[in-house]
């Protein structure tokens, strides 16, 4: 039963995660993301998983395309998709707080 | 055209046609400013290869990846057209075998002893007999569905698959007595008409395939009948997997359909038990012996019957999203 609440929730692992958090900033066409998301997470997307990525997210409608500007067509954060974000984000928080608790208690880390 | 447009242009065909109407021209401006930047890359080409080919798995109803509307039927069609090839073959191994037996020197035909043998084709024979029920089940309410709402965009498939169902009905009954073993010898369980009528459509499934000396003495009508019976079933399938995807089938007729193909699934995993049990026994000395044939059709059924399973679980786990967001 638990497998099954999990299958159905809009999967927000590895770039779905990094795609949201850059859009959160405002909408950006997929090189402008590319570049975005490799400034801030050190991570280049390649063209075929930012896509791949891109469109699943839009089917889940947590990003939405707007209109193209010169064959490029830009996506943004839509409403469900910023609560998405900040579910996961917010439980990515309390595993890394614990985990860093945990290291600083047990293994003297600063 | 210049080099790197031309490059883009190429690994755009990995994608499905639908994919590449909606994300084609801004795909194809990424990837041109991605080779400026790295000109040769074998894990970019990797990349959009892996994903083109996850997009036609999801564009096949297999996976996520269309919108939840589209979703629903593209993997209801998929799931039906996974049946469809699991009866065939469940079909074809059924009539040939349950004919063959008939044949085996020593079996009674009228009394059937409890044996190997009448166990498997007794077994087969329900599960066919159960499965064409299943199919009729999930068949009438589609087509009065499409007969509700007949608009210009079904009248091809509609059309395919009436022609494609005339062939079979006709070619079926036209060669029903015209191959050896059929001969009209009937049993106490199947009529031998409905027995000998599927192994007339399905007589494509064969090994005479292998044997040139077999195939040289069949006629001409024969050898086009084998040619042609195949192709008119995956018409029939294709047409009406995509009279499903075009057709406006509301949720509550989707989520039956899924229901039904689910007990159809059950019914091929239960062929599929008897058919490998079989094939792992060797057959049975005779007519009834199991062969490379057999083997093959059994391998094949087992792949059908997973790429059912997760059609099915795709079209279930779109129902419950679409049902969440309403």
């Amino acid at each position: 039963m638990r497998k099954k609440q999990d299958d159905d929730k809009p999967g927000l692992a590895g770039p779905a995660t990094l795609i949201l958090s850059s859009l959160a900033d405002g909408p950006k066409h997929g090189y402008a993301l590319t570049k975005d998301v490799e400034a801030f997470a050190g991570v280049r997307l390649a063209p075929g998983t930012l896509y791949e990525a891109l469109a699943r997210l839009e089917s889940q409608g947590l990003i939405e395309a707007l209109a193209a500007e010169d064959r490029r067509r830009p996506y943004r954060l839509t409403a469900a998709g910023a609560t998405a974000l900040q579910a996961h984000l917010d439980a990515q928080r309390r595993v890394a707080e614990t985990g860093l608790r945990r290291l600083r208690a047990n293994w003297g880390t600063p | 055209m210049n080099s790197a447009t031309e490059r883009a242009a190429r690994l755009l065909r990995w994608y499905p046609r639908a994919w590449r109407e909606r994300y084609g021209e801004e795909f194809a401006q990424l990837l041109i400013a991605d080779m400026q930047e790295r000109p040769r890359s074998a894990v970019r080409t990797l990349d959009v290869a892996r994903a083109g080919l996850a997009a036609r798995v999801a564009a096949a109803g297999l996976a996520p990846g269309l919108s939840l509307a589209g979703q629903a039927r593209a993997s209801l069609g998929a799931l039906w057209a996974a049946l469809a090839l699991c009866l065939a073959l469940s079909a074809a191994m059924w009539s040939q075998l349950a004919i063959a037996w008939r044949w085996t020197p020593g079996n009674p035909i009228k009394t059937p002893t409890l044996t190997t043998g009448t166990l498997t084709t007794g077994t087969l024979t329900t599960g066919v007999l159960a499965f064409i029920a299943l199919v009729a089940l999930a068949a009438i309410p589609v087509g009065h569905a499409v007969a509700r709402d007949f608009g210009r965009r079904l009248v091809l498939p509609a059309l395919v698959l009436a022609a494609a169902l005339a062939v079979l009905a006709f070619g079926g009954h036209h060669f029903i007595y015209q191959w050896p073993g059929t001969g009209g010898r009937g049993g106490p369980a199947v009529p031998a008409g409905l027995l000998a009528f599927v192994w007339s459509l399905t007589y494509w499934f064969s090994a005479s395939w292998g044997h040139w000396s077999y195939l040289s003495g069949l006629s001409p009508q024969d050898l086009a009948w084998m040619a042609v019976s195949p192709l008119a079933l995956a018409a029939a399938v294709a047409a009406a997997v995509t009279l499903v995807r075009r057709a406006d089938l509301p949720p509550r007729l989707l989520a039956y359909e899924t229901r039904v193909a689910g007990a159809a699934c059950a019914v091929a995993a239960v062929f599929l038990a008897c058919c490998a049990a079989w094939v792992y026994a060797g057959g049975t000395p005779g007519p009834a012996h199991a062969g490379l044939i057999d083997i093959a059709g059994t391998a094949l059924l087992a792949v059908a019957l997973a790429a059912a399973c997760q059609a099915r679980h795709t079209a279930l786990r779109t129902m419950r999203l679409t049902g969440r967001s309403q």
